[in-house]
């Protein structure tokens, strides 16, 4: 009986052994295996492995740093003076322009201590190519230089407005709120309006336009535009309600006398100096 | 001669330009309005444009962005500008390729471009040239034939020569033809032949003396002619130039590929004669595909799909055909298919492909990019805003609706109604449809229906929304004139005015719906139109411009400023209607009608669209 009981015991004992065994097995067979190969084979299979490893974290921090925003954006409406703005701001120099159909960009050494380069970008005013422009563009956007008008600002405020709006409700810019600087531009003429002025007028606007645009048809696929609301339900609209740093400033790329003049860029300098 | 021409970058940037003698106005405005109505709209199919009194050229250069563009007198016809633009293109590259060729703006920038010189240069060798066909100056009496044939030669006898009596039929000289063809193809022989030994510049050097050997010498060759020999009285059977002389040339089952081969290279050479002297990146581009053929099929993919590739417009013909097929199997109107694809054919030409990218991917990517600009507003459209400011002015919106019969004006007329007033706005509904039965009784139960969904009470007391109807029969332009009256005195804040269907061909009924438009001037002239119609979309649309353009007084008549683009839920991905409505009237797509409840109202995602266009 003894040994009956002591065989069963020998058989659970088996019993468990055999569930733990594949397993077991498994890994003794492994262990032999390793074990039976050359050491300096295992060593290069753990470096090659290690390389491996490291080559990948490298290259997730290279990537992320290369998608740090290094660019200033020059928008605005047609022919508000974006490209010769660029033009001075590189160069220095005046140079006739026509209407852009694409964009175009330089390499920009701000005047501060500092002496960051950014990468300025001029992108087209025009209205059927001004989404897809900055569609490619706004993720790279450290900051965005808005050039208006200034002296039919009256005229056109609404269409600024409108593309101040679809700027300041695009999902991406919420998220990396670059800086926003609005140059009123075009001031050597005697009818522009000054910076304040244009910051109220916009301020108006802005407040009639979040109520029309949120009220707006949905497109046909279902998908509804922006639905950031902008500023403060209840409040008048306000630029210091943004989460973002927003500046006016006035300047004149054309300069006073014309072709031979210097421009009046200073104040952007400084601001964009400042980033 | 020519008024101005400039060379400026794709981004803006003038590199050089010339203004011509004694032309004050500066060429910024024309050139712009071509940019904006021509290279942005996808009409850069035909390469001048007219703007006021001067004609414009341009020719684009896809390789270095550039845009190279002439201005002259609309009055005058100038040969040579085509030919004129490719030199200056040509000599501008050459010479400046090295700046060009960096990429981003700094170097165009700090770069001066001293073309003067040049320009000068070969302008004045394009105005020799054109004017080496001298005019020919009437030959005087004494010089023509007549005054060297004797009278006896003259009589006609019968089964001798064709003679004239003097009095008088004019000499026409159908012999000097011969003579001349019999000349051009012993040459066009030799130049055949000739044509692979030489370079590309002594082939345009050897065409060029050829071409003016041609022109002085064929006077001369007039005045040396001997009266004309006797023609044999019967009827020689005619030999064409191309014909062969037996039918068993014809059967072509035995050689299969030699004799396709054969014919192409005979019709290639006679091109050649016929073209303009080759480009320079033409020949380029001719070589390296002939060298591809010998060294076999897999080298010459590898190549093609490594590596910096410009492309050409027979690398792209293959895939815009089956483009042009794909939209016109998507329902886009075929004229506007086609237009497109040479559009796109000519912005892309002589691009620089990047490394692993194909010809059919680019070509995707660049008719993508077009249609998604195409649809893209060029203005505005906010119509809630601008209903406000009609508000603060004290004065009504007034929206007119058009189309042709059964497109749905009515339906969605009071869908746009029902959304004006969930957002507070009261409407007025003008019946200007006197003639279809039940047309003002239909308005009359929206009205119902619109009034019961947004009680009075709710509203201060008064309806939100209002019918005015004089019943049927009277004049549709007085009902809408009084109708917007009315608003204005009881303060309504828009008025949707419904008009009758009409056939565009029914020259009656678009006068008065002319004179509707020209009479009332309303805010907005949408123009509705179905998403199932296809081909008769441009036909509708032009005619309907045309009407309102003729019968309007003003210098600036009231055009379509909007489309209605309605029974959207009809197709599923067959979206090629809105690309033709938008590419003929350049307007944009205000409303999307889904279905027949007033919730069915949609506004128009360029994207969207596209893609269903796109999807194989």
């Amino acid at each position: 009986m003894d040994k009956r009981s002591v065989a069963g015991d020998m058989g659970g004992k088996e019993d468990a052994k055999m569930l733990e065994s594949p397993i077991e097995q498994y890994i003794e067979s492994l262990r032999k295996h390793v074990e039976e190969q050359d050491p300096v084979f295992l060593i290069s299979v753990v470096v090659a492995l290690a390389a491996i490893i490291i080559t990948c974290v490298f290259l997730k921090y290279f990537l992320t740093s290369k998608t740090v925003r290094s660019a200033v954006l020059l928008v605005g409406l047609c022919d508000s003076g974006k490209t010769l703005l660029f033009s001075r701001l590189v160069s220095g120099k005046f140079k006739r322009t026509q209407t852009s159909i694409t964009d175009s960009s330089a390499p920009y050494k701000a005047k501060s201590d500092k002496g960051a380069t950014w990468t300025l970008i001029d992108l087209p005013g025009h209205d059927s190519l001004r989404a897809q422009y900055l569609e490619k563009f706004k993720s790279a956007a450290r900051a965005i230089v808005f050039v208006v008008d200034s002296a039919i600002f009256q005229k056109e405020v609404r269409d600024v407005a409108e593309f101040l709006y679809v700027l300041l409700t695009d999902s991406v810019i919420c998220r990396n709120t670059p800086t926003l600087l609005v140059a009123c531009n075009k001031q050597d003429i005697t009818m522009a309006k000054s910076a304040k002025l244009i910051q109220q007028q916009l301020e108006k606007e802005l407040n009639t336009l979040r109520v029309t645009r949120s009220a707006a048809l949905s497109s046909q696929d279902g998908s509804v535009g922006g639905s950031v609301f902008l500023g403060k339900k209840g409040k008048d609209f306000e630029f210091s309600q943004l989460p973002m740093r927003v500046e006016f400033l006035e300047c004149t790329a054309l300069g006073n006398k014309a072709e031979e003049g210097e421009a009046d860029i200073k104040s952007l300098e400084k601001s964009l100096a400042k980033l | 001669m020519l008024d101005f021409f400039t060379i400026f970058s794709k981004g803006g940037i003038v590199l050089w330009c010339f203004q011509g003698a004694g032309v004050k106005e500066s060429f910024t405005g024309p050139v712009n309005a071509l940019i904006r109505s021509v290279i942005l709209q996808e009409r850069s199919g035909s390469n001048s444009f007219t703007h006021e009194r001067q004609s414009l050229k341009y020719k684009l250069d896809n390789e270095f962005e550039l845009i190279f563009v002439v201005g002259f007198q609309n009055i005058l016809t100038l040969t040579y500008v085509d030919k004129f633009i490719d030199d200056v293109q040509l000599r501008f590259r050459d010479r400046y390729k090295n700046e060009l060729e960096q990429k981003g703006a700094l170097k165009l920038l700090n770069n001066s471009f001293e073309f003067g010189d040049d320009f000068q240069r070969i302008l004045r060798e394009a105005e020799d040239n054109s004017k080496t066909r001298s005019p020919t100056y009437m030959r005087g009496f004494q010089e023509s034939e007549k005054s060297k044939k004797t009278v006896k030669s003259m009589i006609e006898t019968k089964g001798g020569d064709k003679g004239k009596e003097q009095g008088g039929k004019k000499n026409k000289t159908p012999a000097p033809e011969p003579a001349k063809v019999e000349k051009t193809s012993p040459s066009a022989k030799t130049v055949q032949n000739g044509n692979q030994g030489l370079t590309q510049e002594e082939i345009i050097q050897k065409k060029r003396e050829e071409f003016i050997r041609k022109h002085t010498a064929a006077p001369a060759e007039k005045h040396s002619k001997s009266p004309k020999p006797q023609k044999p009285r019967e009827k020689t059977k005619r030999v064409w130039g191309n014909a062969g002389t037996n039918t068993k040339d014809l059967d072509y089952s035995a050689k299969n590929g030699s004799s396709p081969g054969n014919e192409d290279k005979d019709l290639d050479a006679q091109n050649d004669l016929v073209r303009p002297p080759f480009t320079s990146t033409d020949a380029v581009a001719y070589l390296p595909s002939k060298k591809g053929g010998g060294f076999g099929g897999m080298f010459g993919m590898l190549k093609g799909l490594v590596g910096s590739k410009s492309l050409s417009q027979e690398d792209m013909e293959p895939v815009l055909e089956k483009m042009k097929e794909h939209l016109i199997a998507k329902n886009v109107a075929a004229d506007i298919a086609s237009q497109l694809c040479d559009s796109v054919a000519k912005k892309l030409e002589g691009k620089v492909m990047g490394t692993f990218t194909t010809v059919a991917s680019t070509v995707k990517q660049a008719l993508q990019d077009s249609l998604v600009q195409i649809l893209q507003p060029k203005r505005r459209v906010d119509i809630l805003r601008d209903v406000m400011e009609a508000q603060s002015q004290r004065r009504p919106f007034v929206i007119t609706f058009c189309g042709v019969n059964g497109v749905g004006k009515s339906t969605n007329l009071a869908k746009i109604s029902y959304w004006l007033i969930e957002n507070g706005f009261t409407v007025l509904i003008a019946a200007c449809d006197t003639f279809r039965a039940g047309a003002v009784e239909q308005l009359r139960t929206h009205q119902r229906r619109l009034n019961a969904l947004h009680p009075p009470e709710k509203h201060g007391g008064q309806p939100v929304v209002q019918l005015y109807e004089k019943g049927y029969g009277k004049d549709a332009a007085g009902i809408a004139m009084e109708a917007i009256a009315y608003a204005r005195n009881q303060a309504f804040d828009v008025v949707l005015v419904d008009t009758a269907g009409r056939m565009q061909d029914n020259a009656p009924l678009m006068t008065a719906l002319a004179k509707l438009i020209a009479v009332n001037m309303p805010d907005l002239v949408l123009f509705v139109g179905e998403a199932l119609v296809g081909n008769e979309a441009v036909d509708q649309l032009v005619k309907f411009n045309q009407a309102l353009a003729d019968h309007s007084m003003s210098d600036k008549p009231r055009l379509i400023d909007g489309i209605v683009l309605t029974k959207f839920d009809t197709i599923d991905d067959k979206v090629g209607a809105a690309i033709s409505m938008t590419y003929i009237t350049g307007q944009p797509i205000v409303f999307v009608g889904t279905g027949q409840t007033y919730n069915d109202l949609r506004s128009l995602n360029a994207r969207a669209v596209v893609s269903a266009l796109m999807k194989a």
